[in-house]
């Protein structure tokens, strides 16, 4: 009987395979980061999907509900073992966790991209048409930048989530952190030491995670809130304000 | 049923003659430039109808603008005005009736295909204030004016932020480039809103309700610069509850209720205007 006393926890194999579980940690967050950016654009184009009038929208329901109900589990075994097979493409097992995270995620972003546009007032289209912009220049420097502003704090969220969803990505032989966590376990037998480190990369990911996203909120409120805000985002105002002041003449 | 008044007549309907309106003018604010008879007219509006699901919200009305006119549009809400205003640049479609600015159609009635334009080409000449303001609240003053200048007309970055730096200045703002709208009262935000309109150079000016939605010490400023615009010889059209305003600058003011023309008439309208209901209206009013 292996009594819950320091004795029997060995915390030296933390150190003894930090390499290890480091490098895993960092093919987690490169699945994930490139999952972001991906599911970011393709869920911005499912929501204007959802969101258009022609038949299009029915196709784009049908995906979100989909894959809002399928576990990821599922969802990344069938991308590797079924979705390869119909296609006749090998995906490695970080494409195919690429995928598998794609799919999933851009059916909850598609919906807080949905709300975040219906969200801006129909004034703000109105004014971009009414000074003469095409509908589309509207879009990309009226509506989206307001938008996105919008949708930010919840994409934050979903990307801690992702960050954690990497983990069942073991099953189909990516080397991330919890398949380097097993490995070591398997090795070492110290199970409680290594999935605590194991935890403390998620957590401590998503602290900084955290301060990141509140940090791009911050920048994107105009004007900036917060010292490190303002001075990432000096360079926009800094013209007007010469111009404003005089330096710059108006001819 | 469609009331117009015909060129160069008097609020009562009768013709006077076109320099008798000069004398009525009030000090400060000059009546249509050019009142000649030939001159096509810069906005006309023939016919329009629109319906918003069951209701029909205007019921055939007309609207002829000429060149350097000032037209005021008034009445009760729901009687259309605002529809008819938004019906000049295309905001609301019309169901029915033509839409013509200078000379080019735009609404759905049948013309040669010649003659007819878009939507974004209208825009492109006629500007808009809105009662809401709705600057851009991502950009700050500045940019929210150089912002038509340099996507529209495709103007070089320098020249755009030159030429959007002047329209601020002649609203009074330029100190406030830097600010964003969130910074900014609600009649700087509206003024703002005349300099994005006006940089574009527009040949027609669409306000709608622009004083509405502000403290009543800012409309004083906002009232200033539309003042300003007027003197300076640009064709407005101007939806609005100021009729002290209104009987200030309105070469042309329209009373209307529920979706038609109720009365019209040139300067000296709000004094001698002769349906019962229009006296009424403009009594509890002014």
């Amino acid at each position: 009987m292996i009594l819950a006393s320091s004795a029997a926890f060995n915390w030296s194999v933390a150190w003894q395979y930090h390499g290890a579980l480091l490098a895993g940690f960092g093919v987690a967050m490169e699945c994930a980061a490139l999952a972001l950016v991906i599911s970011v654009a393709v869920g911005l184009v499912v929501a204007l999907g959802r969101m258009s009038r022609s038949p299009v929208r029915f196709l784009a329901a049908l995906y979100i509900n989909l894959f809002r109900g399928c576990p990821i589990i599922v969802s990344v075994l069938w991308v590797y073992f079924g979705l390869s097979l119909l296609l006749g493409i090998n995906f490695s097992p970080l494409q195919a966790g690429v995928i598998a995270l794609v799919l999933l995620y851009s059916a909850f972003i598609s919906e807080i991209y949905r709300a975040a546009l219906e969200a801006i007032h129909k004034g703000q289209r109105e004014a971009g048409l009414a000074i003469g912009l095409h509908r589309f220049q509207v879009f990309l420097r009226v509506v989206l930048p307001q938008a996105t502003r919008i949708a930010i704090p919840n994409i934050g969220s979903m990307f801690i989530g992702m960050i954690k969803d990497t983990s069942v990505l073991f099953t189909i032989g990516l080397g991330e952190l919890i398949y380097v966590t097993q490995s070591a376990v398997s090795n070492t037998y110290q199970p409680f030491v290594l999935y605590t480190v194991a935890a403390g990369f998620y957590v401590v990911a998503a602290f900084i995670l955290d301060f990141l996203f509140r940090l791009v909120e911050r920048v994107l409120v105009k004007p900036a809130k917060g010292p490190l805000a303002e001075w990432l985002t000096g360079r926009q105002t800094r013209r007007a304000k010469a111009i404003a002041d005089g330096v710059l003449p108006i001819g | 049923m469609v009331v117009t008044a015909p060129q160069g007549a008097g609020p009562t309907g009768t013709a006077t003659d076109p320099a008798a309106d000069g004398a009525t003018v009030t000090a400060g604010v000059p009546a249509a430039q050019l009142r000649d008879p030939g001159a096509a007219p810069v906005v006309e509006l023939r016919g329009i109808k629109k319906r918003f699901g069951e209701t029909e919200v205007l019921h055939g009305v007309d609207l002829s603008v000429r060149q350097g006119e000032h037209v005021v549009v008034f009445g009760p809400s729901g009687s259309g005005k605002s529809t008819l205003l938004r019906s000049i640049n295309l905001l609301e479609r019309p169901d029915e009736g033509s839409v013509r600015v200078l000379g080019v159609e735009y609404g759905p009635a049948p013309c040669a295909p010649s003659e007819r334009g878009s939507p974004m080409q209208l825009r492109r000449q006629v500007g808009m204030v809105f009662q809401q303001f709705h600057l851009f609240p991502h950009l700050t003053a500045l940019d929210n004016v150089a912002l038509g200048l340099r996507r529209a007309k495709r103007m070089p970055r320098p020249e755009a932020y030159r030429q959007a730096a002047a329209a601020l200045a002649s609203v009074g703002l330029l100190r406030w480039a830097a600010h964003f709208p969130a910074q900014l009262s609600g009649g700087q935000q509206q003024r703002v809103a005349i300099a994005r309109a006006v940089s574009l150079d527009p040949k027609v000016m669409l306000f709608d309700e622009p004083t509405s939605a502000l403290d009543p010490e800012l409309v004083g400023e906002v009232l200033a610069a539309m003042r300003k615009l007027a003197e300076s010889g640009m064709t407005m059209v101007i939806v609005t509850h100021e009729l002290n305003f209104a009987r200030e600058i309105g070469d042309f003011n329209v009373f209307m209720e529920q979706g038609a023309v109720v009365e019209s008439g040139g300067r000296g309208f709000y004094d001698q205007c002769s349906s019962p209901r229009t006296k009424q209206f403009i009594g509890a009013v002014l």
